[in-house]
């Protein structure tokens, strides 16, 4: 019993230092964020609660140990109204419904009063072995209900914002869920576990205690800018726990002085080569770390400069547009045709930029895969609408042969599949000078096919060979049209076989015209679906 | 006369897109920033708002949380329009419920004003 007690004491005191250091290193570190300063209070009320529960247990009288449980009844309900504050600050502020808040500190206030002043709550305390127990009065339920409900809205709040919050930000949250959990799991060892086993609640502080690693974890998450991955936190917790294990069997469990000894030497080998895996864990995490970041500067800076390129082009695009359209006034028929030249131009440049984005993120290795269910005849027909006056105006025909009967809908990546769909009737009517071109869309097993042909140059065997190779273009492309970079079929390629499909082009020779054929499986590899919002790594190399 | 809130900082461009929908019959209001963008969003209650991501200060992301978290008016609909096409950023703003996420340079005024009166429909 007297060991219990010193136990006890012992694990009191290191609480109550560690809880006063954690409340003023967060309370220091920022003093004017009003995070830092409730979570302030929160640890503040949390060593009082510890506190008061402790005398209250090892009190000499049973009306002294009524006063410190009474108190620690009253800081309890304190605590969950600092503790739900915390929720809506934390890692960042969420709108609060004012009204719940103050039903909850009316509510909480009132429970306070009734928990610290009446026999409601705590009827009397009983005298045992172990020290002092209460006896709950009939208002128990008005006391837990109210706790319960407090506890859910907070996991709530907490759970209501995880998903807007950056990853940075889930990982202190992931923090304070850990620090709970712990904190649930001694509880339930100590305060359920061990009342049930040996029939006796004299464990039951030791559950209280382990408060120290909630505060401890959330001080961190709240101070630390960079925190530590949650898989070295695990690998450093289970590390710990074994070697706590290892210890009480050492010392409570082993009488015999050799095996003592033999168990000593085995628990050093153990912390050493924990060491070592949570060294090798921290290691590889900060590696990975480190490349994450290099790549996010990398993929940032791309975008960025995307941007900034394309910020001009698009007012260009504006003005010119409308121009056209006649919204400042009717154009002379002289001006019409510069002004066309122009904005083509313009769209030229845009079309560059867009495919340097691409190649960039292609060569970086990693691009986004988005499929959706679609239908490819409204696709197809919306992208001809928007194409047909670039034909008509060359004087080309442009049509579409649907398939008798309609296609089923498709998973695709729309944004990507729309960019090679465009691309191809694009160059089609710039290789055309005569004729036109006809898309084509039909159902071949369980694949829809795209066709798309044209009456236009038509290639060669070689140069259709190495037609989808970067900075490639048919002699034609050469010939006819000098604005091109070659890397649209490059993209297109590799944006098709993302999708698993096959995209190829045939041509019977010089002047005879070109068919580009795309296929694409209607069911898409449930392997690709996997990876639908994710990011693909995939290189050149692989694809090649 | 359905009502619209551009969030725009880019001048020329905002200038551009608040005379094509005005052209068009709607009622526009624009700001240059997020925060006074919530304000006006406040303010004029709009039937939709288009959105762009890069802006000085807080940016469209800060928008769409704000906007999301205050009940008055989180269900109004939001179009990013904008020409930062960063699939992370893009990924949030979706989260955020965002009806589309669109690249300004794809589209001419003509084209953005007749996508808007297809999400009002």
């Amino acid at each position: 019993m007297e060991q219990i007690l010193l136990i006890n004491q012992i694990f009191l005191f290191l609480n109550v230092a560690a809880g006063c250091f954690l409340a003023f290193w967060v309370l220091l570190a920022n003093p004017r964020e009003k995070l830092n300063r409730i979570f302030f209070i929160v640890t503040i009320l949390m060593v009082l609660m510890v506190v008061f529960a402790s005398l209250g247990f090892s009190s000499n009288e049973p009306q002294q140990a009524s006063i410190w449980y009474r108190l620690n009844g009253g800081v309890v309900v304190l605590f969950f109204i600092a503790a739900y504050f915390f929720s809506i600050y934390f890692p960042k502020k969420i709108a609060e419904n004012r009204l719940l808040t103050k039903l909850v500190v009316i509510l909480c206030s009132l429970l306070f009063l009734i928990s610290v002043f009446s026999n409601l709550i705590i009827s009397g305390i009983a005298e045992k072995e172990w020290g002092m127990e209460i006896i709950f009065g009939k208002g128990k339920l008005f006391y837990y209900i109210p706790i319960i409900i407090l506890t859910l809205l907070i996991i709530y709040n907490l759970f209501k914002k995880y998903f807007v919050l950056t990853k940075e930000e889930r990982l202190k949250v992931q923090y304070v869920l850990m620090g709970i959990f712990v904190f649930a799991l001694a509880n339930l060892i100590f305060n359920v576990g061990f009342t049930f086993l040996i029939g006796s609640v004299q464990f039951q502080h030791f559950g209280d205690y382990s408060v120290i690693f909630f505060l401890g974890f959330t001080a961190y998450a709240i101070v630390k800018r960079e925190l530590f991955g949650i898989k070295v936190v695990l690998t450093a917790l289970l590390v710990g726990l074994i070697a706590i294990l290892l210890l009480l069997d050492i010392f409570v469990f082993t009488s015999q002085g050799w095996l003592q000894g033999l168990k000593g030497v085995i628990f050093v080998i153990f912390l050493y080569f924990g060491y070592l895996l949570i060294k090798s864990v921290l290691l590889e995490i900060q590696r990975r770390q480190e490349i994450e970041k290099i790549d996010k500067a990398k993929s940032e800076f791309i975008s960025i400069a995307s941007h900034q390129l394309r910020t001009p082009l698009t007012a260009v695009k504006g003005y010119i547009s409308m121009i056209l359209e006649g919204t400042y006034g009717q154009l002379a028929e002289k001006q019409v045709r510069p002004l066309e030249n122009v904005y083509q131009s313009n769209e030229r440049l845009i079309k560059l930029v867009n495919d340097l984005l691409n190649l960039s993120r292609l060569d970086a290795g990693k691009i986004e895969f988005s499929p959706e269910l679609i239908s490819l005849e409204e696709m197809v027909s919306d992208l001809i609408e928007e194409l047909r006056i670039n034909a008509e105006k060359k004087g080309l025909y442009m049509k579409m042969v649907k398939s008798l009967k309609p296609l089923p809908k498709i998973m695709v990546d729309q944004d990507k599949l729309r960019q090679v769909i465009l691309n191809i009737i694009d160059n089609a009517i710039k290789y055309t000078n005569k004729g036109g071109i006809t898309i084509e869309l039909k159902k071949i097993d369980g694949e829809e096919e795209i066709k798309v042909s044209d009456t236009g140059e038509g290639m060669t065997k070689k140069e259709i060979e190495s037609l989808f190779q970067m900075f490639s273009r048919a002699t034609a492309g050469t010939q006819l049209h000098t604005e091109g970079a070659g890397l649209g079929l490059y993209v297109a390629r590799q944006f098709i076989e993302m999708h698993g499909g096959k995209i190829w082009a045939e041509s019977p020779g010089k002047s005879k015209g070109s068919t580009f054929y795309i296929q694409l499986s209607i069911h898409l590899d449930p392997e690709l679906l996997k990876t639908k919002t994710k990011t693909i790594t995939k290189t050149a190399n692989d694809i090649f | 006369m359905k009502k619209i809130l551009i969030v725009e900082d880019e001048k020329i461009l905002a200038e551009i897109y608040r005379d094509k929908f005005t052209e068009a019959g709607f009622e526009v209001s624009a700001t240059f920033e997020a925060k006074e963008g919530l304000k006006l969003a406040k303010k004029e209650k709009p039937d939709l708002i288009v959105l762009d991501i890069l802006l000085p200060r807080e940016n469209g992301v800060y928008f769409l949380t704000e906007l999301r978290n205050d009940l008055e008016i989180s269900s109004i609909p939001v179009v990013v329009f904008s020409n930062f096409d960063d699939p992370e950023t893009k990924r949030t703003a979706l989260r955020l419920g965002v009806k589309d996420y669109l690249i300004k340079t794809n589209y001419t005024p003509k084209e953005i004003v007749a996508k808007i009166k297809n999400y009002l429909k």
